[in-house]
């Protein structure tokens, strides 16, 4: 009797949780996951909106292999993601380890450094086309003194990207300094005093003791700055539209321009398919190297 | 990615893993670490200052490579609702913004106490399945759900602007990660009492979850109010443009001598402005939020 009373009552109770998850989980089957297979299927065909879709098999696959332009914007993305993330876990681990003590004016600094998290996106990248303008920009300003001036960043193939990676840097660093201050936090003190009764130096401490710490941290910092700036569009469209030229055209901006600009559904789906996979095997070399030990 | 550490106290001084120095070695450590701050800060303060500088400018002055302002031009912020369609633009941002934190606010919540307080067939699919999602960059799915929301007729609509953030992975796992402290006794006394899930789950857990919802109404909200690439594609009238996109296309509208710098910045200024407000005055929360955030758009 009792067994049959608790079982009706996890019956009760499981389909209450059914129901209080299914809005969430139809919600990701429709928008998320049905896309996905949509984009496989649209991915095999010849598709212009315009006349119904004719069935190419692989050929945008072959054609995407062939394609100069896309294995430029891989290129592209290759170099804005290398050189934008690896400052970025510089720099912010390093803000992150100067900010995990206590000290006067700590708040005041922690207040400037989040301004540009503040800053969205968008509006960071139109700031930023204005500071680059080669007569009245903010670094013309600083750099004409030094005899630097009339640099034409965004019109220059060779400064354009480095221009795309200064900013991503400057708005990227604070995000991450607060996520690694987080993993700090997480570190007990006592290690660090055990450690220095010890006789170990800062950067023994650092090295035996903050850096294995850390690791699962750093490891979700080195995934998430990589597949964020993997998708990175919004410096490029709005700095420079993918150029001069096609100097930074990155992927998305070329899988944008395929599908809206010449319509070409089948060609830009088979593209953004093959970031997916890239992106899937890049996480898994990362947690293959930097998966979390059963240590840490 | 369970292992974000959302919890961890963020915001207030923290205690120091220091170690006894002498004073002149303190003193210069402090000068060093000072400088050292202050050049930090000003490289990562000074884009948002010029800003405000900029928009407060003249054309001329803007043209002439001015720092400052001679005098405020406070009209700017006047002109920009006067010379664009810069109050629809708004006013569609806090729209979709709103509906999207609202929806996100329901759904999350509702399914973090699903995954945190019942057992149900299924459950650990349900959740890995959720997980997954996360992995998914948006690019990938902007195409297909184009198509989708092409197909429903919902290019230039609210609806095709809302729904495809209405629900976040990264907020499932917020709410379940808080929903999951609050007693199954309050839970189980309400049931005996007679009250129905729903009542519990509106009456009981949600006020319970308060301080869960505010975190997570902050990280949905600084998230949408900067979405570019969506509205991008699903909006191509004035009408139905929010500010990021709107923005965007005002700069892009004139050569770069006629483009109207001094107002976009104004308009920049105030598209910046909501966020700047919750992040003084919920800064806690904002950087917990934003230390989380990283996992989820640009």
């Amino acid at each position: 009797m009792h067994v049959l009373q608790r079982q009706l009552r996890l019956d009760h109770k499981s389909r209450t949780g059914l129901l209080f998850a299914a809005p969430a989980v139809a919600f990701f089957g429709v928008l998320y996951v049905f896309p996905v297979a949509f984009a496989g299927f649209i991915s095999l065909q010849d598709w212009n909106l315009l006349n119904p879709p004719r069935w190419v098999g692989l050929a945008n696959y072959e054609k995407l292999l062939a394609d100069t332009q896309f294995a430029n914007s891989a290129l592209v993305t290759m170099q804005y993601t290398v050189g934008t993330v690896v400052p970025i876990w510089v720099i912010s681990l390093g803000l992150a380890l100067m900010m995990n003590r206590s000290f006067r004016g700590w708040n005041g600094y922690m207040t400037l450094f989040l301004v540009p998290a503040v800053v969205s996106l968008t509006v960071w990248s139109i700031v930023w086309s204005m500071i680059y303008h080669p007569s009245f920009g903010l670094l013309q300003a600083i750099l004409s003194p030094i005899g630097l001036g009339g640099i034409r960043w965004l019109d220059d193939p060779q400064l354009a990207m480095p221009a795309l990676i200064i900013l991503s840097i400057v708005k990227g660093t604070p995000v991450y300094m607060l996520i690694f201050l987080a993993g700090l936090r997480g570190i007990p003190p006592d290690y660090y005093d055990a450690a220095s009764l010890d006789g170990a130096g800062s950067v023994a401490r650092f090295r035996h003791i903050t850096m294995p710490l850390l690791k699962p941290v750093t490891l979700y910092v080195m995934v998430y700055s990589i597949v964020i700036a993997f998708q990175v569009i919004t410096p490029a469209f709005i700095l420079t539209g993918g150029g001069p030229g096609s100097a930074t055209r990155v992927i998305p901006l070329f899988v944008y321009d395929q599908a809206f600009k010449f319509l070409r559904m089948g060609y830009a789906a088979a593209a953004s398919l093959e970031v997916l996979a890239a992106l899937l095997l890049i996480t898994l070399v990362l947690f293959r190297l930097f998966g979390r030990d059963p240590r840490a | 990615m369970g292992a974000v550490p959302l919890t961890t106290q963020l915001g207030d001084e923290n205690r120091a893993p220091g170690r006894p120095a002498t004073r002149a070695r303190r003193r210069w450590g402090l000068a060093w670490r000072h400088s050292g701050l202050l050049a930090l800060a000003a490289v990562l303060v000074a884009p948002g200052m010029w800003m405000v500088s900029a928009s407060l400018m003249t054309q001329a002055e803007v043209l002439s490579g001015a720092i400052l302002p001679a005098v405020p031009q406070w009209r700017n912020y006047v002109d920009i609702f006067d010379r664009f369609p810069f109050g629809v633009f708004f006013r569609n941002s806090v729209l979709v913004t709103g509906s999207v934190v609202l929806l996100n606010l329901l759904f999350c919540s509702m399914a973090g106490y699903a995954l945190a307080k019942f057992n149900f067939l299924g459950k650990r699919l349900v959740f890995a399945f959720i997980l997954t999602t996360i992995m998914i960059p948006f690019t990938v799915i902007a195409i297909p759900l184009y198509l989708v929301v092409h197909q429903l007729g919902w290019i230039n609509s609210y609806q095709g602007l809302v729904a495809p953030f209405a629900v976040s992975a990264f907020g499932i796992f917020l709410m379940r990660q808080f929903m999951a402290s609050i007693r199954d006794e309050y839970l189980d006394a309400a049931r005996v009492d007679g009250a129905g899930e729903l009542r519990i789950f509106f009456v009981i857990v949600l006020p319970l979850a308060r301080p869960a919802l505010m975190t997570l109404a902050i990280l949905v909200f600084i998230t949408n109010w900067d979405e570019f690439f969506w509205p991008l594609i699903a909006a191509t009238s004035d009408e139905y443009r929010t500010l990021p996109v709107g923005l965007a296309k005002l700069q892009e509208a004139g050569t770069s001598s006629s483009t109207q710098w001094h107002l976009i910045m104004a308009g920049a200024t105030i598209a910046v402005l909501p966020i700047f407000v919750l992040f003084l005055a919920f800064r806690r929360q904002f950087m917990q939020a934003t230390s989380g955030l990283a996992g989820l758009n640009e």
